[in-house]
Order: structure tokens, then sequence, then C-alpha cells
């Protein structure tokens, strides 16, 4: 059979399940939308949103790849948001994304330090600073807005920061391609990257080698928490204000785009490229229940039924794959 | 030897995993060109007590000593550092990595270009594959390979050609033969004679008492957490060795007296 000439392809890329789910849904929804779903002015908008999420959804990859989990993301996107909206003005918005950066590493270090210093369940650590930084976010904007007038968005940066298109979508969309490309290089072709995977398939056995897995662990918190923050800030970008509720349960967005990615969650194997998919099947999704009328209160049950089906075609492949 | 100053000394160590001591007021001294045998039963404290000099544990108490320096920070990296290169008994390998990345973690060779360190993966390919290949590992396993589809004896094989490979002072081995066919077990006795002869200090652990009585020129023997032997192989035969084992600390006194 030829289709049995393609096992030994799916075995190897744990991502091409969520390929060919991401595949079969553009089919499905361009031919049954009636040109409401594909045209390009709702492509360029589930690309913007792909971008967002693609960037929080790659940091959360890499945390994975280290066997650990980080689920502050949400909130630490919302930390982003707020901290670039009141700078961008008052300071400058080159400055201001700098300084949503370093919150988002310092949240990084925060949720790194405390894991690998205690020892604590990542999931635990993270799910205290989500609603920590959570509360700080909702706390901040009380009495506050965080926004910038449409007519101050002029400029390069502005532009650059989200807040503009190239060739019609969204400035965010050139960063998350960039990031990919440096990310995925960096994870399979440098020391850093392969220590990176070794912690995640075995930290006591990287140990023994001389890895130092706190540090490793550390880094892969604060990437996590830049991209996070860097995202938020693009979103701030696009949007122009933000409330205290910014990013808030796009953090399980972010891991299920991983895992419908091909990460695992055990660690030690990740792909970010099947990450970005899995962001754009899931912001794909929303947009088609958006162009086909469904109402709000529906959105999380049927992308909680889509993602339950996806998972499960993409573990019935893998099965296949591994099948004589 | 005993003039020289040892390589490797230890002194009162004791260690505690939580209320479980684990070793109990451990003295030993290793020099180099030595082939010492660690024997003793199941559960004895051998491997805890190698993992001490290889720098995964931290001990309690006590101290150890390496080339007339006294070890304060216990991490691999430091051992590995100082030249101590070990075969782990039950880690060691990542099972996601292939052959090479395995081969290489923790001292990956890197190009660089504009300054950003790359691996080279053409160097961690052609030197791995041409040490399994040494180690009897067949043709259809590539360094390419993730280690995870390897047989337990080729598992051994790979971390035991990468110790030898980056031997330097030190080599300790953690039960080296488990999982190996006849044949390798007498190649890794002999490499573990020739790393000797080439004036390394080599820890062998092992349960196979005949063998290390022949290989070793000294045995230590360890029983609940405690050395309770430490003699030179000339002074006792492969038979008493066994005996003193079998029988644990308890009869150690008397037979000396006998
Ligand atoms: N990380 C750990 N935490 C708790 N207990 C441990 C740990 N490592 C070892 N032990 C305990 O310490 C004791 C000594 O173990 P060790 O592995 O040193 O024995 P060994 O002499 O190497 O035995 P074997 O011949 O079976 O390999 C055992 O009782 C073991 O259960
Ligand atoms: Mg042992």
């Amino acid at each position: 059979m030829a289709l049995a000439a393609l096992k030994p392809l799916v075995r190897r890329h744990a991502e091409i399940g969520i390929f060919l789910i991401a595949a079969l849904l553009v089919l499905w929804f361009s031919a049954s939308s009636d040109g409401r779903w594909a045209n390009f002015y709702n492509l360029a908008s589930v690309l913007q949103v792909t971008a967002t999420l693609g960037l929080m959804s790659l940091g959360v990859a890499l945390v994975i790849g280290t066997g650990e989990i980080d689920i502050s993301v949400g909130s630490t996107f919302g930390m982003g948001a707020l901290v670039y909206l009141w700078l961008a003005l008052r300071v400058d918005p080159a400055l201001a994304m700098l300084a949503a950066v370093a919150v988002g590493a310092a949240i990084g270090a925060f949720n790194g330090l405390l894991i690998t210093r205690t020892g604590t369940p990542s999931l635990i650590i993270t799910l205290g600073s989500l609603m920590i930084f959570r509360g700080i976010a909702i706390a901040l904007t009380e009495g506050f807005s965080f926004s910038i007038p449409y007519g101050d968005r002029s400029g390069a940066t502005y532009w650059a920061l989200g807040g503009g298109d190239l060739l019609g979508i969204n400035t965010a969309l050139v960063w998350l391609v960039v990031i990919l490309v440096v990310l995925t290089v960096t994870l399979k072709m440098t020391p850093f990257g392969n220590r990176l995977l070794a912690v995640g398939g075995s930290a006591s056995s990287a140990h023994s080698r001389g890895v130092r897995v706190d540090r490793i662990k550390l880094a892969a918190f604060v990437l996590s928490g830049v991209l996070a923050a860097f995202s938020g800030t693009l979103e701030a970008g696009k949007l122009g204000f933000a409330d205290g509720s910014m990013g808030r349960l796009m953090e399980l967005q972010a891991i299920a785009s991983c895992v419908l990615g091909g990460c695992l969650l055990a660690g030690g194997r990740i792909s970010l490229i099947g990450a970005l998919v899995g962001a754009f099947v899931l912001s794909s999704i929303q947009s088609y229940l958006v162009v086909m009328g469904v109402k709000p209160q529906w959105f999380m049950l049927l992308l909680g039924i889509i993602v339950v089906a996806a998972a499960y075609g993409d573990r019935r492949l893998r099965n296949w794959s591994v099948t004589r | 030897m005993p003039d020289k100053t040892p390589l490797i000394q230890v002194k009162n160590l004791d260690l505690y995993f939580g209320a479980f001591h684990a070793l109990k007021n451990v003295s030993v001294d290793f020099h180099s060109g030595e082939l010492v045998g660690l024997v003793g039963d199941n559960g004895a404290g051998k491997t805890t007590l190698i993992r001490v000099l290889c720098g995964i544990h931290k001990p309690t108490s006590g101290e150890v000593w390496f080339d007339g320096r006294q070890v304060k920070e216990f991490h691999p990296k430091l051992a590995i550092d100082n030249g101590i290169e070990t075969i782990q008994q039950s880690v060691g390998l990542c099972d996601n990595l292939s052959i090479a990345r395995n081969f290489y973690l923790g001292r990956e060779p890197v190009r660089r270009i504009m300054g950003i360190p790359f691996l080279d993966m053409g160097k961690m390919r052609d030197l791995s594959t041409k040490v399994i290949r040494e180690f009897g590992l067949r043709d259809n396993v590539s360094a390419d390979d993730e280690v995870e589809r390897l047989s337990g004896g080729e598992r051994q094989s790979v971390k035991i050609g990468r110790a030898v490979e980056f031997k330097n002072r030190v080599v300790i081995m953690d039960e080296p033969t488990n999982h190996l066919s006849v044949r390798e077990r007498e190649h890794v006795n002999e490499l573990a004679l020739q790393l000797k002869e080439q004036g390394l200090l080599v820890i062998y652990i092992t349960h196979d008492i005949f063998q290390v009585h022949k290989l070793a020129n000294r045995i230590v023997i360890m029983e609940n957490g405690e050395k309770i032997e430490d003699a030179l192989t000339s002074s006792m035969t492969a038979d008493q060795l066994e005996e003193v084992i079998r029988q644990g600390g308890r009869k150690v006194e008397k037979r000396e007296a006998v």
C-alpha cells in the first residue's frame, strides 16, 4: 500500500497529525461557509490571532520540552500588554516593549527559580503566578484606562509592534516567523537546545553528564515569560487598549496548541512548528464559529469538542504509524 | 602505591537519603594506576559511594579530596572537568536523543558562526559512529538513531564506549558488564586492565566475584553502607572473598583472626 510508506514519516514527525487536521479543517471551513471564512480579510485576522497565540505557544512548548509546564502565560500576556500601553505614550514605544519583555522575563525567572530551588511542581507554582499576576493586572486597571488613542499610534515602531499591516497582514506574523526560525535553529542546532531536550528526556541522565539542569529549566521559563509578554505587547499594539482580563484562558489554548502540535507533556519531544499549526487550528475554529453566527456562549463548548476530536484523531494516526 | 598521595581520598563520609543512612562513616583512598574492585550485597551502598565521587550526590558530612584539593561543590560537571568519567548503573542516556547527541551531551563540540555556537554535528556523528562500531554495534544501528530503540546491551556499549573515549584520569564502572554478551564482557574487562596499565584509576563495581578477583589489584567490600574490608587482592583467594561477602561484616574479624 502506498499509505504504508508514510508510516515512518508519521512516526518521526509527531506534528504531521496537526498538519493533516489543519488541511482538513481549512477545506471544510472553506467549503461550508460560502466565502465568509475563506476570504482575505478573515484569513488575515485568523493569522493575527495565530501570531499572538503562536508566540505564546512557542514559549510554552520550550517549557514542555524540559518536562515542566507553564500555565502562567495568560497573565504574563496581560502584564506585557499593560506595561506596553502604560509606557508607550509616556516614554517611547520601543522602550515600552523592552520594559514589557523585561517584566515577562522577571515573571519567568520568578517561576523558574521557585520551581528549581524548592522542587515544587511547576503546575502548582505557575498556577499560583497565573492568579497573582492576574490579580495585579485587575488591580492596576481599576480606575485607570490603559489605552493609546488611534491618532497617537503613528510611526514605524507602532507599526512594527502589531499596530500595522504588511501586505495586508498584521506585522505580528512577521515576528512569529522570525522567532520560529530562531528558536527552531536554537533547539536543533545548538548545545543549549541539545541540553534542553536532554533535560526533558531524562533530567537525571542529563545531570549525570554534567548538564546544569536547573539553569536550563530557568532559561526555558524566562523564554516563556518573554514570549508571552511580547505577544501581549503585539496584541496591545493592535488593539490600542487593554483591561485586566486580557489574555484570560489563553494559557489553556497555548497548552492545547502544543499538545495538538505533537509536544509530549512528559517532556523531551516537542515540535515548534507543530505548536504553531496547533495555534492556527484553534484560531481557525474560533473564527469559523464567529462567521457562522454561532452564539459566543457556545464557543468554549464547541472548541473543546473539536480539540478532543482532533486529539483523538491524532492519537489514532500515531498508533496507526507504529503498526506493521 | 601507598607511598604516593591518593588521587581520591574519602574521609568519614556519611550520606542520608532523608532518614535512611546510606553511607556510614566511609573512608577510603584510591590511587592512580589502581584497579579497585568495589563489591558487596545489593543495596550495600556501592552506587551511592561512587555517585558522590562523580558529583551526583552531595555527602551529608565528611570530606572528599581530589588530587590534593578538597572538593567543595558537588556537581557532575565539576567531576567530569576533573577527569572523572563514569559508566552509571541506571542513568546516563536520554532516550529521546540520538546516539551522537547523547555521546557529547554536556560537552558538545561547536563551530562558531558570528559568535553563535552551533553543534558540530559532523564531528559528533563521525566519532560516535567510530566508537559504537568498535564496541560491536552492528550496521543497522546508526549514530543518528534515538537511544530509545537500542537493546540493553547496545545501550551499555554506548555508555562504555563514551567513557573510554573521553577517559582522562579516572574511569568508574558501575556493573559495566550488565546486559553484555560473553564476548563483550571480555572486551570490557580487557579495557579496564588497559586503562589501569595506562596509569588511570579504575573503580570497578560488580557482583562477579571471581572476575573481579582476577582483574582488580585491590578489593573494597561494602555492607549496609559501611566499608567492611579493604585489602590487596593478593591477600585472599576468590573463595575467601566470596565468603566474606556472603557472611557480611559479622565474620570479618573472625576470619582475620584465623
Ligand atoms: N536517591 C535515593 N533515595 C533514597 N534511597 C536511595 C537512593 N539511592 C539509593 N538509595 C538506597 O540506598 C541504598 C544503597 O543503594 P545503592 O544503589 O548504593 O546500592 P548498591 O550497593 O549499588 O546495590 P546494587 O548492587 O543493587 O546496585 C539502597 O537501600 C537504596 O534503596
Ligand atoms: Mg549499584
